[in-house]
C-alpha cells in the first residue's frame, strides 16, 4: 500500500501521513480506513472467505482441531458436512475486491468455535434421548437452545461470547420446517412474482455458512452411517408443506377489526417494497462512505458545482405561424390607432346665427355710442320707482354728516351702477359728507378706491383730492359680520384700510352703533346680499328712523323692491339699474347721458325683435316639420 | 419717479383693459385661446388680490394692529378688550384649521358645529325679524283703505295694483301646496278642481316673475356690453 487514499476528500496521500495533506481529514484514525496493523488483526479472524477450499475439499481439516471436536462421532460430522453442502453456491459469486472483502468481515464476524465447550456426544446417548423425547422434536430443540444458552454462559463469564447476529446465525442453522410459517405467507411467496437473485429458497433465505471446522465435522460425518429418521430429518430436505400433519395450533382470538385487516386466503397479497438487490451496484470508492456498496458517494466529485447548461429560450415559430402573429400585430394596431374625428368646418349654422346676432346688437349699440345720440328723452325720476325717495333722503342729510356706504357689487355690473353711483358720491361730496367705506365683497375696497378717485377727479373738478372719507375695508363673517357691524361697528372694523384708529377722531368718535350713522346706503347686485342688509341691519336702523337706501342693478330690482314698497318701508330709498342711474342724475342736473340709454333702448328693441323673429322662425319650422311628420305617417 | 408712474398707470391699465376686452368678445365667434386665457387671468387676479386683502384687512389690521397699539398706547383697557374680543377668534380660528388636516378634521368639528349654529340662528332670526313679519304685514295692508289714494285715478291704480298683488300671492302659496285628502283605496289623489285653477294661475304668476328677473339680468347684461362698448370707443379716440 504505498499511499492512503483520503476519506473525506478521496485524495491519494503519502503512507506517513496522519492526516490529509488536502482537508487536513484524519487518516488511521478514520472509523472506516483500518490501519494495516487493524488491518492484520482482521484478516487473523477466520472468516468463510479467509478460509478457501475448504468447502471444496471437506477432506483437509485443519491440524489445530480440539479433541472435544475429536469426539465427534463420524456420522455427525458428515451430517452436519450434508447440511452444509447447499451453500457452496454462494462460493461462486464474483469474489468482491479488497475493500469490500474488509467490510464483510467487519460485517460477519465468525465467532469463535465453542466446540471445544461441546459434552461428547455418542450414539447411545443421543439414541436414547431421541427415544425419550420422540422423533425430531428433541434435536431440533437441543440445536437452537444450546447457541443461546452458550450465548448466556459467555455473558456470565465475562468472555466474548456470541452477539445477537450470531445468534442469528446460529438460529440460520435451525432446519427450515421448524419456523412455523403461516400458511398466507406460504400463499404469497407463491404468487409474488418478485424472487431474489440466482432462485433464493426458502432455505436458503435462513442459511448461513457455518464456520469451517463445522463443514470439516460435517463432511466428515457424511461418510458415517445416518439412522433412517436422521436422514429424514436432515437439513437439506424441503421444508414440509403447510398440509403435511402438524401438532395442531389453537388459534388466538383475534379481534374482529384485526381479522379484517388479515389478508384472506383467497386474497393474494404482493409485499409493498421489492427487495433491493444491491449485488451489482458499485462500491464507494472514496469519501466518508468508502466502502458501502449501493449507497450515494458523498466524494467531492459528485457534488461538484457545475455551470448549468444553456438553454435557448428562442421562441421556435413556424413561418405560418409568424404570418398569423403579424397579421394579429396589424390587426391591433388598426385597432388601437385613434380615428380622427371628423373635421369642424369654420363655419356652421350656430356660428351664423351667433354672428348674425352679435352684429345686429353691436352695431345699433357703437352707433349711438358713437354718435353720443341723445335724440330720445332720458328716464325721468317720477317714473323710475325709488329714485325721488332716494334724493329726498339725500338732500335731507346735514352738511358733514357720517354715512356709511357698502361697496358689495361686482366688477362686471360696474357699467350699469356706476352712473347712479357716480352721481350719488358727487351728490354727497357736494354735502361734505363724511363717508365710511365698507364691503363685504374681496374686491369691494378696489372698487370704492376707485369711484372715489373718478369723483374727485372729474365729477367734483376741484382743485384738490376729496378726503373726507375713510375706507374701513372688508367686514368678515357674511352675515355675522353684518350683525356684528350693526350692533358695533367699531368692534368689528377698528382700523380703516390704512391701519389709523379712525374712530377716535371725529365724526366717527360719535359713533358706537350704525344707527348712529346718517344714512346707510347699500351699492349691490345680489338681491341675496340686499336681502341680508335689509334683515340684519335694516332693524337696527328703524330703531333710529334713519334710512336704508339702495343703489342696485336691475337683475336685484325685482326682490329689493317689495322692502322698498311694504309699508311700512323697509328700504327708502332705491335707485336701480342705469335707467334709475340716469333717472337719478336728472335730479341733481348731471350731465347727460351721452347716448348710454339710447344705446339701451336700442338694443333692447333689437333684442325683442330677435326673440320674436326667432319664436316665429321656430314655430313656422316645428309647424312644418310636424306637417311632415304627420303626412309620413299617414301615408301606407 | 412715483409721479411718472402714476401717470402712466392709467394709459397701461387702458390699453391692458382694451386687450382683455377684446379676449373676452373674442367668445363671439366661439370659444377660444384668447377668451379662456382672458378668464384665466381675471380668476388668478381675482383670487390673489381676495388673498392679499383677507391678510391685510382682517390677520393684520384686526388681529396684530391692535397688540401693537396697545403696547404703544399701554391702555390696560384696550389690552382687556382685546383679550375678550381677539383671543377667542383667534383661537377658534387656529383650531378650525385642523380642518386642513385629514387626520385632525375630526378635531376641527366642534368649531365648525359652532360657527353653523350661530350663523344659522343669525340667518333664521333676521329673516323672521327682517322679511318673514314685515312682508306679512305689508301684504294685510296693501288693499287697507286707510293707506289708499285720495285722488280717483291713483285709486284705481292702487286698487288694481293691490288686487294683483293680492291674488298673485294668494295663487302662488296654493301652487306650492302639495297636501290632499286621503282617498279611498284605488282611487287616485287629485286636488279639488278649484285649486287646481288658483294653483295654475299660481304658475303664471311664477312665470311671470320669473321672466321678469330674466329679464332684468339681460338689461344688465346689455347695459354691460354698452359700458365695454363704450370703453373701446373711448380708448380708440384717446390713443387714435
Amino acid at each position: 500500500m504505498t499511499e492512503i487514499t483520503c476519506p473525506l476528500c478521496g485524495k491519494p496521500n503519502p503512507p506517513d501521513r496522519d492526516v490529509c495533506q488536502f482537508c487536513e481529514a484524519p487518516l488511521k484514525t478514520s472509523g472506516f480506513i483500518a490501519s494495516p496493523d487493524d488491518q492484520d488483526i482482521f484478516t487473523q479472524i477466520p472468516t468463510p472467505s479467509s478460509q478457501p477450499d475448504e468447502s471444496t475439499e471437506p477432506g483437509d481439516q485443519p491440524e489445530s482441531t480440539s479433541s472435544l471436536e475429536q469426539a465427534i462421532p463420524d456420522w455427525l460430522k458428515q451430517t452436519e458436512a450434508s447440511f452444509l453442502q447447499p451453500s457452496e453456491p454462494e462460493s461462486e459469486e464474483p469474489a468482491p475486491d479488497h475493500i469490500s472483502e474488509e467490510i464483510d468481515s467487519l460485517l460477519n464476524l465468525v465467532p469463535t468455535p465453542s466446540d471445544e465447550q461441546k459434552p461428547a456426544i455418542d450414539d447411545e446417548w443421543l439414541a436414547s434421548l431421541l427415544a425419550e423425547a420422540g422423533v425430531g422434536e428433541l434435536a431440533q430443540e437441543t440445536l437452537a437452545a444450546e447457541p443461546l444458552q452458550e450465548a448466556m454462559e459467555a455473558e456470565e463469564t465475562g468472555e466474548p461470547g456470541l452477539t445477537s447476529e450470531e445468534l442469528s446465525e446460529e438460529e440460520g442453522l435451525l432446519p427450515p420446517a421448524e419456523l412455523e410459517k403461516p400458511e398466507w405467507l406460504s400463499d404469497m411467496e407463491a404468487s409474488s412474482t418478485i424472487k431474489l437473485e440466482g432462485g433464493m429458497q426458502p432455505s436458503e433465505s435462513l442459511h448461513i455458512e457455518a464456520p469451517a471446522e463445522e463443514k470439516a465435522e460435517k463432511k466428515g460425518a457424511e461418510q458415517v452411517e445416518v439412522p433412517e429418521w436422521v436422514g429424514k430429518t436432515s437439513f437439506g430436505e424441503k421444508p414440509p408443506t403447510p398440509k403435511e400433519p402438524e401438532t395442531p395450533i389453537v388459534p388466538a382470538e383475534i379481534p374482529g377489526w384485526l381479522e379484517a385487516l388479515r389478508p384472506s386466503r383467497e386474497e393474494k397479497v404482493s409485499p409493498s417494497k421489492p427487495v433491493e438487490d444491491i449485488s451489482a451496484a458499485d462500491i464507494v470508492t472514496a469519501g466518508p462512505l468508502v466502502g458501502l456498496r449501493g449507497v450515494i458517494s458523498a466524494h467531492p466529485s459528485a457534488i461538484q458545482a457545475r455551470k448549468p447548461p444553456t438553454y435557448s429560450i428562442k421562441l421556435r415559430v413556424t413561418e405560418e405561424q409568424h404570418a398569423r402573429v403579424q397579421m394579429m400585430e396589424e390587426l391591433l394596431a388598426e385597432e388601437q390607432k385613434p380615428k380622427p374625428l371628423p373635421s369642424k368646418p369654420i363655419l356652421t349654422y350656430r356660428h351664423i346665427i351667433r354672428l348674425v346676432v352679435a352684429v345686429l346688437l353691436i352695431l345699433p349699440i357703437v352707433w349711438m355710442v358713437v354718435s353720443r345720440s341723445q335724440q330720445g328723452p332720458s328716464p325721468q325720476p317720477s317714473n323710475v320707482p325709488g329714485v325721488v325717495e332716494f334724493a329726498q333722503q339725500v338732500q335731507a342729510l346735514p352738511a358733514g354728516a357720517p354715512v356709511l356706504i357698502a361697496f358689495d357689487y361686482e366688477p362686471g355690473f360696474s357699467g350699469e351702477m356706476n352712473p347712479a353711483i357716480s352721481t350719488v358720491l358727487t351728490q354727497l361730496a357736494s354735502k361734505n359728507a363724511y363717508l365710511s367705506l365698507v364691503t363685504t365683497t374681496p374686491s369691494g375696497p378696489a372698487l370704492a378706491e376707485s369711484l372715489m378717485k373718478n369723483v374727485s377727479a372729474g365729477a367734483l373738478a376741484a382743485s384738490s383730492a376729496y378726503s373726507n372719507y375713510t375706507d374701513l375695508g372688508f367686514i368678515p363673517g357674511g352675515t355675522m359680520g353684518l350683525l356684528g357691524l350693526a350692533a358695533s361697528p367699531r368692534t368689528v372694523l377698528p382700523y380703516s384700510l390704512d391701519g389709523k384708529d379712525v374712530w377716535a377722531s371725529e365724526p366717527l368718535n360719535t359713533i358706537s352703533s350704525i344707527a348712529d350713522f346718517s344714512a346707510v346706503i347699500v351699492i349691490t347686485n345680489d338681491p341675496d346680499t340686499a336681502r341680508v342688509w335689509i334683515e340684519q341691519v335694516g332693524p337696527h336702523l328703524q330703531t333710529q328712523d334713519r334710512p336704508l337706501l339702495f343703489i342696485t342693478s336691475t337683475q336685484a330690482e325685482p326682490l329689493i323692491r317689495p322692502y322698498y314698497q311694504a309699508a311700512p318701508s323697509q328700504v327708502q330709498g332705491m335707485v336701480a339699474g342705469l335707467a334709475g342711474g340716469l333717472a337719478y342724475g336728472g335730479t341733481v342736473g348731471s350731465p347727460g347721458q351721452n347716448g348710454l340709454w339710447e344705446a339701451l333702448s336700442i338694443s333692447i328693441t333689437v333684442s325683442i325683435l330677435i326673440i320674436l323673429i326667432g319664436s316665429i322662425v321656430s314655430v313656422v319650422f316645428l309647424t312644418l316639420a310636424s306637417n311632415k311628420k304627420k303626412e309620413d305617417e299617414e301615408r301606407p | 419717479m412715483i409721479e411718472q408712474l402714476n401717470q402712466l398707470a392709467e394709459p397701461i391699465g387702458a390699453i391692458v383693459g382694451f386687450v382683455l376686452t377684446l379676449m373676452v368678445l373674442s367668445y363671439i365667434i366661439g370659444d377660444n385661446v384668447l377668451f379662456r386665457l382672458a378668464i384665466s387671468i381675471f380668476i388668478g387676479v381675482a383670487s390673489g388680490y381676495a388673498a392679499i386683502l383677507i391678510l391685510y384687512n382682517v390677520i393684520w389690521n384686526q388681529v396684530l394692529v391692535p397688540v401693537y397699539q396697545i403696547f404703544t398706547t399701554g391702555k390696560a383697557g384696550d389690552l382687556l378688550s382685546y383679550v375678550i374680543r381677539v383671543i377667542p377668534a383667534v383661537i377658534l380660528g387656529v383650531w378650525m384649521m385642523t380642518k386642513l388636516s385629514p387626520r385632525l378634521a375630526r378635531w376641527g368639528t366642534p368649531v365648525l358645529a359652532f360657527l353653523t349654529g350661530v350663523g344659522a340662528a343669525t340667518v333664521i332670526a333676521g329673516a323672521v325679524r327682517g322679511t318673514i313679519f314685515p312682508q306679512v304685514q305689508a301684504s294685510i295692508n296693501i288693499l287697507n283703505t286707510q293707506t289708499a289714494p285720495p285722488e280717483l285715478s291713483k285709486l284705481v291704480g292702487w286698487f288694481i295694483n293691490g288686487l294683483i298683488v293680492l291674488v298673485g300671492t294668494i295663487t302662488t302659496l296654493i301652487y306650492f301646496q302639495f297636501g290632499m285628502k286621503r282617498q279611498e283605496e284605488g282611487v287616485p289623489a287629485q286636488r279639488p278642481v278649484v285649486l287646481d285653477y288658483l294653483s295654475t294661475a299660481g304658475q303664471g304668476f311664477i312665470v311671470v316673475t320669473l321672466g321678469v328677473l330674466f329679464a332684468g339680468v339681460y338689461i344688465a347684461t346689455l347695459s354691460a356690453l354698452i359700458d365695454r362698448v363704450r370703453f373701446l370707443w373711448d380708448v380708440i379716440a384717446r390713443f387714435f
